[in-house]
């Protein structure tokens, strides 16, 4: 079996095994649009009163909130957890043995877990999302094509980065604690929530030194319509300068930790 | 009375336990310890920042949203010191675990939430004292013995309103057998319903969290009220959190009559 059908064999069984728990996906839905709908609750009580902040309006943040909740499903990635286990049970040698790469096959199952739950979760957020709080436009065509073009990027720094965290699984033992660090980092300074426009100036310039706000702010920017075709390209440029950062560092310690593997247990 | 020691005992030597269980693996919770603080001040810090440009949330300011934010963490965390399980039960149901519960001479309900304490909850305390403090400075809180008080029975409160939401929830996974535990969506929710003035949403959720799922118990109206100068609130609070608790523990025996020890 070569190693192409071997991928797509692991990406539909994602699929299925999303698939396979009913209660899950309408539970899911529930509590994500919950989620969502408290957000746009607050932007609309925080905007009564003002037209406009920071160069935006209160329509302009309900479609961000609608994108960004959308936009989560594309981030889930299970590479952290897997990893974690695979190291604590020590199975991590025998997952080493197998013919595929380790980490090809949790590119792949993250990718099959992220495609249903797009269509699962992702549609059905996005639809009542529409009906109820706002019909989420891109600001203009230039726009959405920005928008996709650095969500493409977005998608795979956010991949990387979860994957070279998860390398640290062979340094400590548990990664619980760290995972959540990470997952609150992330969520707080990428402007999933609120868009890094509304800190002030010094913590905006730091965090456009980071990568984090390449994941979630940057694409809802270019959808909101924050920039235009010059403006967004040297955006963009940092984007893809941050995916050649951590694309490369991963490999780079991928080879010298998984050369260094210790197994617990097994 | 002697049935009552013997539970008080049995959940001491569970404190000690877990106490031993943390000294055994300090790293796991040294990360916890740079996890939890860091999750509140940079949520903290985010508020702060959209206060600075909007002004106020609904009428409250940055010292009353602190205030307000103080409350929600410190209940929070001792919701997780005690009754964390919860968000898990359905982990428990799918993987039989309630069968060795109901082999022992104890209270099913007691040992699940007695029997393990979650230590790590403590290091969501840090960051909740820490805002309260700022707040209460902020918002000149009089440290009277009223006060002290009333913020120890509001505390007490939010907490038995918590853990018994979660039971409520976590039972729900006897007849889904579900593992799924939305422990992510349930404190994105809970964190922004209390920390967050429950005026700023609609009438109808305003309702909602009021009337049929206390949320609005938490920390709004007892944290209101204290800043207008009253312990009402709070002992409202008190009272909301006892007959939610023992709601809860209704519908858990009833839940755990669905129990199918399903193993795997």
């Amino acid at each position: 079996m070569s190693n192409k059908s071997a991928y797509s064999f692991i990406y539909k069984m994602r699929i299925q095994k999303a698939l396979a728990y009913r209660f899950d996906v309408f539970a899911n839905i529930i509590f994500q649009c919950i989620a969502m709908f408290a957000t746009a609750f607050f932007w609309k009580a925080i905007y009564s009163g003002y037209d406009s902040v920071q160069g935006a309006g209160v329509y302009d943040m309900l479609t961000y909130t609608v994108i960004s909740a959308v936009m989560s499903i594309l981030f889930v990635t299970t590479v952290e957890f897997k990893l974690m286990e695979s190291v604590k049970k020590g199975t991590v040698a025998m997952d080493m043995l197998k013919p595929v790469p380790l980490f090809s096959i949790y590119f792949f199952e993250d990718l099959g877990n992220i495609t249903s739950l797009f269509f699962i979760n992702g549609l059905p957020i996005l639809l009542i999302g529409s009906l109820f709080i706002g019909m989420p436009l891109p600001a203009d065509g230039v726009s959405a094509a920005l928008f996709f073009v650095s969500l493409l990027m977005s998608f795979f720094i956010n991949w990387f980065f979860a994957a070279l965290f998860s390398l640290l699984s062979f340094v400590t033992i548990n990664m619980s604690p760290l995972i959540q660090v990470k997952k609150h980092i992330l969520r707080l300074l990428s402007g999933s929530i609120i868009p890094v426009w509304f800190f002030p100036e010094w913590a905006q310039g730091i965090l456009g030194a980071l990568p984090f706000v390449y994941i979630y702010q940057l694409p809802l920017d270019l959808y909101i319509g924050r920039y235009t075709l010059q403006t967004a390209m040297p955006k963009l440029t940092i984007q893809l300068v941050w995916l050649v950062i951590l694309s490369g560092s991963f490999y780079a310690a991928e080879k010298s930790m998984t050369k260094k593997v210790m197994v617990q247990g097994g | 009375m002697e049935r009552i020691k013997h539970y008080i005992d049995v959940s001491l030597y569970h404190v000690k336990l877990a106490v031993l269980t943390m000294l055994e693996y300090p790293a796991n919770f040294v990360g916890w310890l740079l996890s939890n603080p860091i999750q509140f001040i940079l949520g903290f810090a985010t508020i702060k920042f959209v206060v600075a440009r909007f002004g106020t949330i609904n009428g409250w300011d940055y010292g009353h949203l602190a205030f307000l934010y103080g409350i929600a963490v410190i209940s929070h965390a001792f919701s997780m010191i005690f009754f964390v399980q919860g968000w898990f039960m359905g982990e428990y149901v799918v993987g039989g675990d309630f069968d060795r519960y109901m082999l022992r001479p104890l209270s099913v309900l007691f040992q699940f939430f007695f029997t393990q304490f979650n230590i790590v909850g403590f290091t969501d305390l840090i960051p909740g004292v820490c805002v309260f403090a700022y707040g209460c400075h902020k918002v000149h809180f009089h440290w009277s013995i009223g006060n002290v008080m009333a913020v120890l029975l509001l505390i007490t409160g939010a907490t038995l309103i918590r853990g018994g939401i979660y039971i409520i929830m976590g039972t729900f996974s006897f007849w889904t057998k579900s593992r799924n535990d939305f422990a992510g969506f349930t404190q994105e929710f809970f964190d922004k319903t209390t920390m967050y003035p429950l005026s700023m949403y609609p009438r109808m959720m305003q309702i909602i969290l009021t009337y049929i799922i206390p949320i609005g118990w938490i920390s709004y109206y007892p944290a209101k009220d204290l800043l207008s100068g009253t312990g009402m609130g709070a002992v409202i609070s008190l009272v909301i959190g006892v007959v939610t608790m023992t709601l809860a523990a209704l519908f858990f025996k009833v839940g755990l009559r669905s129990y199918e020890s399903a193993g795997q």
